[in-house]
């Protein structure tokens, strides 16, 4: 602008609270585990900002969170999540159920309607009953549960695979038979890493390396899981649910 | 006033009574007087080879080109008008390249050969124009039909040859090479007879400086494969070269 | 609103073993309202090559005549069938010809050359809109559901396959790519391209 021209012109200018950090997260459960997953790179447009930054939390010995979108509003939802989880333990002198932390999640982000965290949000975890379960969220928290999940970046890329091998979508049962209506861990477990593989081949904000939660239930034991490349168990108590963690390297072009 | 053609022999797009072209006709004596070419198919590749013949010793004869790469499976030799040839070599050229950035690849002998023909025809249909003082032998390769040897002759017509020869001594040379030649003769035969025709006619001395070469090599199946499975990076190895003075050389004096 | 998904749809091609499949969804839309469910976007150029087209479908339909077009007089001209790589060649050079104002179309190419030992051959492609050919070793997508078709042809194919299994790989990459599609689906056609036939095979999809 001239700056002679004393004649002001109407101006505009706008701050952008929001920032899509890339990356993906997905979750699917089996009937008696879960197994919740993300890639852990964050990006901001073209520039990677770190190889390293989780997208999934295990909140409880019975519930694994994972978030995808805006990082920053990622990791303050989840440290409130936290926050209100503690003072339930306080209250009560146990373990939030996880239909009850989905409910909790619903409120938290509807309770920022109109200026909303802007994150995805993938529950996943044991129910009372023992079952595996995965809850999915909007960002206002519309929410429900469901067999597998997918969301962020690649999402168009993974969820319709998951549909045709989870759900069968597609597939014709043989006569007399039925489709399953959950997978056993080892199948979802190659699932899960096929998913990751093939969205950081075509997919630029996916990558450098891969975090996937299993969530086991009360009693179950680790059939599929012993000897499994990067396994780490990070229960708090061995005689309840079980939770382990398997890191993995995805490429990093 | 033409002294042959009578009134016939000014416009070329006016038919003489007896059914002739007679500007076609004087073109055709123009080539019938220019150098000998001649061209010979092997059953491994094909010779074209030519008299390289200067008014003066004063000229550097080695900055003319009378055998010319089109692109790197095709190539030409003239005899007749050296004006007209290189002009006919320039959108030659400029076809086989218009050919390649349509479709990848240089164009087929046959196709090159018709394009030029075509230009060459419309010389003796348009006004203002004559016809180009010059046959051409074209020599080539491609995966369709192999190598193939072509004859272009002023009037826009083409034949395909197992050998032939243009210019002056060209029904000598002609009747040589119908002597000499059989189907399985080799390249290096072939380089030779090529040669030998050439001598039959030849004013002074045959040397490497008097002597123009070009010759079509098939590529093994393996080759062909691999040229095609190349990427957008890989030059075409070429098929059709000229030979240098050395291997001339050394070829005369076998 | 993008020109490319004024009309929707999506073509698929991928490699086998001495083979090749390439397929197409059926819905022909004007923006969100289906106004056909048998709009084929797969055409045969020689017994060997098939030539898919996604976007525009008003350009789809003059670029399947221009290509017919070109092709007949090469036929013609060099008496001989075109070959694939040559044939991309051409489509690249028809679609860079409107470099500053495209058809608004991408095409993808299938088929098949033969070797010198007389064996055929796989060959794909596919470019963008002004021509820039991509040549795949595994498989290509175009048009609106091309992402979510990257996504399960990344986790189903796998190399040399037999044409029974490759229908089959392409056939669910194309069903479950499009069904999270809305601009794409109601249905598919797929061709196998061997040797010696093409085999032709129309799907039943969702009709949402």
């Amino acid at each position: 602008m001239n700056p002679m021209n004393t004649a002001a012109q109407p101006q505009q200018r706008q701050f952008n609270p929001y920032t899509e950090n890339g990356g993906t997260i997905l979750a699917i459960a089996g009937v008696d585990f879960s197994v919740i997953a993300g890639d852990t790179r964050q990006s901001e447009g073209y520039n990677i900002q770190t190889r390293y930054a989780p997208k999934v939390f295990r909140l409880t010995d019975r519930a694994v969170l994972a978030v995808n979108g805006f990082a920053a509003d990622g990791n303050m939802f989840v440290k409130k999540v936290k926050q209100r989880l503690e003072w339930y333990r306080h209250a009560h002198a146990k373990d939030m159920p996880l239909h009850a932390i989905a409910r909790l999640i619903q409120t938290m982000l509807y309770g920022r309607r109109f200026f909303p965290y802007y994150v995805y949000n993938i529950l996943g975890g044991i129910e009372d009953d023992g079952s595996g379960a995965v809850y999915s969220f909007d960002p206002v928290g519309s929410y429900e549960r469901e067999t597998c999940r997918a969301a962020g970046a690649a999402q168009s890329l993974v969820q319709p695979f998951l549909d045709n091998q989870i759900y069968f979508k597609n597939q014709q049962p043989a006569p007399g038979t039925a489709h399953p209506a959950h997978l056993p861990l080892p199948h979802v477990l190659s699932l899960v890493i096929d998913s990751f593989t093939g969205a950081t081949e075509r997919h630029i904000e996916v990558g450098d390396g891969l975090e996937i939660y299993v969530v086991l239930a009360k009693g179950r034991d680790l059939s599929g899981l012993e000897g499994f490349a990067g396994l780490q168990e990070v229960s708090s108590r061995s005689d309840g649910e079980r939770i382990f963690v398997i890191r993995r390297e995805l490429k990093k072009d | 006033m033409a002294t042959d053609g009578g009134a016939y022999s000014y416009s070329l797009t006016v038919f003489s009574p007896s059914g002739k072209l007679v500007q076609i006709e004087h073109a055709l004596a123009a080539v019938a007087g220019g150098t000998t070419s001649l061209g010979i198919k092997a059953s491994n590749g094909i010779v074209i080879a030519t008299e390289k013949k200067t008014s003066s010793i004063l000229i550097d004869d080695s900055m003319l080109d009378k055998v010319c790469v089109i692109c790197p499976n095709i190539g030409i030799v003239y005899s007749g008008m050296g004006p007209d040839f290189r002009v006919l070599v320039a959108k030659a050229r400029k076809s086989a390249q218009a050919y390649w950035k349509i479709y990848g690849e240089y164009p087929p002998t046959r196709v090159l050969t018709q394009e030029i023909a075509t230009v060459m025809q419309q010389a003796t249909q348009s006004g203002g124009v004559r016809p180009y003082g010059v046959s051409l032998l074209v020599a080539g390769w491609d995966v369709n039909r192999g190598p193939s040897l072509y004859q272009v002759d002023p009037s826009g017509s083409y034949w395909a040859w197992k050998a032939s020869a243009i210019g002056k001594n060209m029904v000598n040379a002609k009747t040589f090479l119908e002597k000499r030649y059989n189907d399985d003769i080799s390249l290096e035969d072939a380089i030779h007879t090529a040669l030998l025709t050439l001598k039959e006619g030849f004013e002074g001395q045959m040397t490497e400086k008097t002597i123009e070469i070009g010759v079509v090599t098939v590529p093994t199946p393996t080759e062909i494969d691999a040229e095609r499975m190349a990427g957008p990076n890989d030059r075409p190895k070429p098929t059709f070269r000229k030979l240098s003075e050395e291997e001339v050389r050394d070829y005369l004096a076998l | 609103m993008s020109i490319m998904e004024y009309n929707g749809g999506s073509v698929i091609a991928m490699v086998g073993k001495g083979c090749v499949a390439i397929g197409s969804d059926l819905r022909l839309g004007n923006q969100a309202l289906t106004v056909a469910t048998n709009f084929e976007k797969v055409f045969p150029v020689t017994d060997r090559i098939y030539l898919g087209m996604s976007g525009l479908a008003t350009d789809v339909a003059t670029l399947r005549e221009q290509f017919r077009f070109r092709v007949n007089m090469y036929q013609i001209k060099e008496e001989r069938d075109i070959e694939p790589e040559a044939f991309a060649h051409l489509v690249s050079s028809t679609l860079y010809e409107r470099r500053f104002g495209p058809y608004f179309i991408e095409p993808v190419i299938g088929g098949l050359w033969k070797t010198q030992g007389g064996e055929y051959k796989p060959y794909i492609a596919a470019a963008d809109l002004i021509g820039c050919l991509n040549f795949a070793k595994d498989f290509v997508v175009a048009g609106t559901a091309s992402e979510k078709l990257f996504g399960v042809a990344e986790g189903l194919w796998e190399p040399d396959l037999e044409p029974e299994d490759l229908f089959e790989t392409i056939s669910q990459t194309l069903m479950n790519g499009v069904d999270r599609d809305a601009y794409s689906g109601w249905g598919a056609i797929i061709h196998i391209v061997t040797p010696d036939k093409v085999v032709t095979r129309t799907l039943k999809g969702r009709m949402d």
